[in-house]
């Protein structure tokens, strides 16, 4: 499948190599086969008008089993076992909270035999803090990974992640979370903690440039869609053209991004700023000099209400960006709309019922991250041309999403509950095809949850400043901030990036493997976790349980049983085999990854 | 030890991809792959293999005035002034008399431009040849080169990052597989973080430990996560080859001997106004010598808009020696022809002195040096007028000089790498290589 995608990204002839790809996905089933008649993938593209076709009424339990089901059937592929109780407590934990269950949490939920406790579970983890930080630092992680934030920005990205937080928290709608962002204005002060820090996201950008790198990131954070592409030139295979990017543009025409407070020649905090005239031009192919003067429009052409259209003309552009496009038709202070009634009028567009593209977005991206592969891949690159796995199934669920007022709990709730997040891994799968959701693909954590879930398992880590400088290694702004920081920066990747390309490194692998402080936790003694369980348990086939239930969430298999007893047979010194066993544990594969 | 190192090469090109570029480039529908390569084509792989660049990274924008375009005698040139170098007509500021000692080896170019005034966009610029676009993660000069021309097989990093004082953190590998991200060393004088064995963990115990670690990972593997930990055994391998690595000890200067050591300058710890930067350089030398293919040395506190003379004055006496030493050495060690070594910042700074005497962003004309990987040393490129407000003469874009940089370690600046959404991105747009330097 993903061969397929990138043909389709590339506009070549694909449907040969449809059919290739399904018997490589078919000769995945069990091996029976050697030549299954070629079927048809369930892979297609949603027009504007198809998506809201879809019922907007709430999804029931189980109608997500359904569909996904019938589309397998098509395909006749069997989806995975579902996940024993051990397995879903790991993986509900980790994906909501990015945080391992506790002893005490384990022991209960596997003595709880009401039929309704995964249910009950999911609710409980919703209504966390834990859940509110962890998504809230993954939202700030999918708008500062492509930013460029100076120093002065800096400062603030914290208020921003707490901010975030505080929303996800209340359960504000996406459409409220994305209309705070988008209509900001003002200054976020360093002695003013949590004022004003939605501001954030349109402080990402200053300097010439920013006004159509604020509308590239606006367009494929909130709409899933890559519209930059038709920057420079037509896209042969976008319905979106040049024209339509430099349109959308100039809602931002008039906005300049960060700039710094000063007060008595210090930095003080940061703030937005606007222009009260000037409109975007759109570079002349032949004279990028100058260009055409454009006019806010929408993805669907549409003028935002209350527009004030100026009449287009040529004039220069200014590399500076100040007054990009001169004073247009409407001149020094007049004509034209102002900044924030163009981001006003652009963020009414966006959370219009009616555009069926934000709640797609925002379902296809955390359904990808729930099951690991999404619809559209990657998670932020859809459209009208682009092909969708199931795109049936996901217009479905983003109809519900838009018909509760995105509610982002309930749409964790929907997904969650479904037999589909419930499935297990299953051997043979090949990491680069798309699973078509049949069993789950296993994804990295990121830096926070891969953080956290090493303090659950060993107890809090040492963070403080190794060394004279702080151990280095975690790029300029993490050596300030001890091993925590380092360690995040170090494991932190693009949350918008494909599972199957988000990779380990060597410095991920070395601080594992040889950290002091971490090795410190690691050892057998005073209060550490494994000091502890060795008194407790004198059995070590106990002793073993317990380290892989703390660690992995799981029992160990028979096989690595065996391995382990012989392990602590040839070792002879009970402590160090199990530093050795914990060691190889937290440097697993498995360790790291969500399941 | 280069030449065992280059014996090993493999002349079919395969391993080159990984498998996701392999499958990105089939995806593009490339039709290299089925070709075979010519022996000629064997030589140019073979020589582009040997070639190294050292960058080194003046964070902040280093005044050109202060450096490699005095204007003593100008109102703009403040009191800074000149010294004769090696090259009979050619003279630079008055505080780098190593660098004047090795000119026959550099190359100036005085009409260095870009169009980005602000820190972070000119880093960003100057570091991946482009401007941020959203949506898109532009490589490193670093990552890029290594992906090229990086040695298969081989024991460290191919692009190590040292020390800082800059804002390169989000510039890293881009869409490139992780494998050319750079290998981050803060501080030269000690050995990089964790590439040491714990106290109570000897060889053999993290042999031990990693065979569990090995026999332990089947079962996974074998209920679905082979290709997980198909990839993960590849960085934990490519970790634990770095700990038992022979060629570690190159990070190790202390290997070096005192007088080594003064030579290239000992610059009080602290990451702002310059630092380890000498020691960054020879850690360079070093870590070039031993078959790593790109190392960048970044250099903190040239963002002088207050005591601008009086701060350049002691940044140019670390700078000159770390600089000058490392051209001196790669020159007697023969090095020199197969390593590129850039100077350069994210800017130039005002020809007016301001009001603080300092000087503020200048990226309308500035200058930046290189020296080797056929590069003819003792020229200058490109003049400014006689205030250093503008160029005269021959002015090098960004694309230029990338263009440039790809000629000189024989990449082909025009070949297109896929983005994760199948977008074509060349490694330079636009721009052509500065003949006149070769």
């Amino acid at each position: 499948m993903r061969l397929v995608f990138g043909l389709r990204a590339t506009c070549l002839g694909v449907v040969g190599l449809l059919l290739t790809s399904a018997g490589l996905v078919t000769a995945n089933a069990p091996k029976k086969e050697e030549k299954k008649p070629a079927v048809t993938l369930p892979v297609g593209a949603l027009d504007t008008k198809d998506w809201l076709k879809y019922s907007t009424k709430a999804i029931e339990p189980g109608e997500i089993d359904r569909l996904v089901n019938a589309e397998l059937v098509k395909v006749k592929i069997k989806p995975a076992a579902l996940t024993n109780d051990e397995q879903f407590l790991r993986r509900a934990y980790i994906d909501l909270t990015g945080k391992l269950p506790s002893q005490t949490d384990i022991t209960e939920f596997l003595a709880d035999k009401t039929p309704t406790k995964r249910a009950k579970l999911i609710d409980k983890l919703l209504e966390t803090d834990e859940y509110a930080k962890h998504w809230g630092n993954y939202w700030r992680t999918v708008i500062t990974t492509r930013a460029t934030i100076d120093f002065r920005l800096q400062q603030v990205v914290p208020q921003y992640e707490r901010w975030m937080t505080a929303q996800l928290k209340a359960n504000k709608s996406w459409a409220e979370i994305t209309r705070e962002q988008l209509t900001a204005s003002g200054k976020i002060m360093y002695n003013e903690p949590d004022k004003n820090a939605q501001a954030f996201f349109l402080m990402s950008r200053r300097g010439a440039d920013a006004v159509t790198e604020i509308a590239a990131e606006t367009s494929r954070i909130f709409l899933g869609i890559q519209i930059q592409c038709a920057q420079c030139h037509d896209h042969p295979s976008d319905v979106w053209k040049r024209q339509n990017f430099h349109e959308f543009a100039a809602y931002f025409a008039r906005y300049r991004g960060e700039r710094p407070v000063l007060e008595e020649k210090k930095f003080v905090g940061v703030q937005l700023t606007s222009l009260p005239f000037g409109e975007h031009r759109m570079p002349d192919k032949n004279d990028p000099k100058s260009g055409l003067s454009m006019n806010p429009k929408f993805l669907d052409g549409k003028a935002p209400a209350g527009a004030k259209p100026v009449a287009s003309t040529k004039g220069p552009i200014d590399p500076k960006g100040f007054g990009k496009g001169g004073f247009g038709k409407g001149g020094f202070g007049g004509g034209g709309m102002s900044d924030e009634a163009r981001r006003k009028g652009l963020t009414d567009q966006i959370t219009d019922k009616n555009n069926p593209w934000f709640a797609a977005a925002f379902v296809n991206r955390m359904w990808g991250e729930l099951m690991g592969q999404a619809f559209y891949s990657p998670i932020d690159d859809l459209g009208p041309q682009k092909d969708a796995m199931m795109p049936t199934v996901l217009a479905r669920v983003s109809g519900s999403f838009r018909g509760n007022d995105y509610n982002i709990k309930q749409l964790f709730r929907d997904i969650m509950n479904s037999e589909t997040y419930q499935r297990q891994i299953r051997p043979g799968e090949p990491g680069e095809e798309h699973l078509m959701f049949a069993t789950r693909n296993l994804v990295r954590m990121n830096g926070n949850a891969m953080w956290q879930t090493l303090n659950t398992v060993l107890g809090p880590i040492n963070s403080g400043l190794g060394g004279k400088f702080g151990a280095a290694g975690a790029g300029p702004l993490g050596r300030f901030g001890g091993l925590e920081q380092q360690f995040k920066n170090e494991f932190s990747f693009d949350p918008s990036t494909k599972a199957e390309e988000i990779e380990g490194s060597i410095s991920q692998a070395l601080m594992l493997m040889n950290n002091p402080q971490i090795n410190q936790r690691i050892r057998a003694q005073g209060n550490n976790m494994l000091a502890r369980i060795l008194s407790s348990y004198k059995e070590d086939d106990e002793a073993l349980r317990a380290v892989y239930l703390r660690t992995l969430g799981r029992r160990p298999t028979d096989r690595e049983l065996k391995t382990l007893r012989g392990h602590i047979g040839s070792v002879g010194n009970r402590s160090e085999a199990f530093e050795d066993i914990l060691w190889a544990l937290i440097n697993s594969t498995e360790f790291q990854m969500r399941r | 030890m280069s030449t065992q190192l280059h014996m090993q090469v493999q002349v079919n090109d395969d391993g080159v991809f990984s498998r996701r570029s392999f499958l990105r480039t089939v995806a593009a529908g490339a039709a290299g792959l089925g070709l075979m390569p010519t022996l000629a084509a064997h030589a140019q792989e073979l020589r582009r293999r040997q070639m190294a660049c050292i960058l080194l990274f003046m964070n902040g924008g280093p005044s050109q005035f202060e450096t490699f375009d005095p204007k003593p005698g100008h109102t703009n040139g403040g009191p800074t002034q000149s010294i004769q170098t090696a090259v009979n007509s050619i003279r630079i500021a008055d505080s780098w008399p190593t660098v004047a000692r090795e000119m026959g080896s550099i190359a100036l170019v005085r009409s260095m431009n870009n169009r980005e005034g602000e820190h972070q966009r000119a880093t960003y610029l100057m570091k991946t040849g482009y401007l941020p676009v959203g949506g898109v993660r532009f490589p490193s000069i670093g990552s890029l080169v290594a992906s090229e021309i990086g040695p298969r097989d081989f024991d460290l990093p191919q692009f190590v990052q040292i020390g800082g004082g800059g804002l390169g953190g989000a510039i890293n590998n881009g869409f490139l597989p992780m494998q050319y991200a750079p290998f981050r060393v803060g501080n030269p004088n000690q050995m990089p973080a964790n590439t040491t064995l714990p106290g109570d963990t000897s060889r053999t115990r993290f042999d031990r430990r990693l065979g569990l670690m090995q026999d332990l990972e089947r079962d996974f593997a074998e209920s679905g996560g082979e290709a997980r930990v198909t990839d993960h055994r590849a960085h934990v391998n490519g970790a634990a080859n770095m700990v038992r690595s022979p060629r570690l000890q190159a990070f190790d200067l202390s290997r070096e001997t005192a007088a080594t050591r003064d030579r290239y300058g000992r610059g009080a710890g602290g990451f702002g106004g310059g630092g380890a930067f000498g020691q960054g350089c020879l850690l360079a030398r070093r870590l070039v010598e031993t078959g790593v293919t790109f190392v960048e040395v970044g250099m903190g506190g040239w963002d002088t808009h207050q005591n601008n003379f009086d701060s350049c004055r002691t940044l140019s006496a670390q700078s000159d020696a770390g600089f000058g030493n490392l051209v001196k050495d790669l020159r007697e060690r023969n090095m020199l022809e197969r390593t590129l070594v850039i100077w350069m910042g994210e800017f130039g700074r005002t020809p007016r002195i301001n009001a603080n005497n300092g000087r503020d962003h200048y990226p309308r004309a500035f200058s930046i040096a290189m020296a080797g990987a056929g590069i003819r040393g003792g020229r200058v490129l490109g003049s400014t007028s006689d205030g250093g407000n503008d160029i005269t003469n021959r002015p090098v874009g960004v694309s230029d000089l990338f263009c440039t940089i790809c000629h000189a370690l024989g990449i082909d600046p025009r070949k297109e790498n896929q983005t994760p959404i199948g977008r074509p991105i060349r490694i330079v747009d636009g721009g052509n290589a500065v003949r006149e330097l070769f």
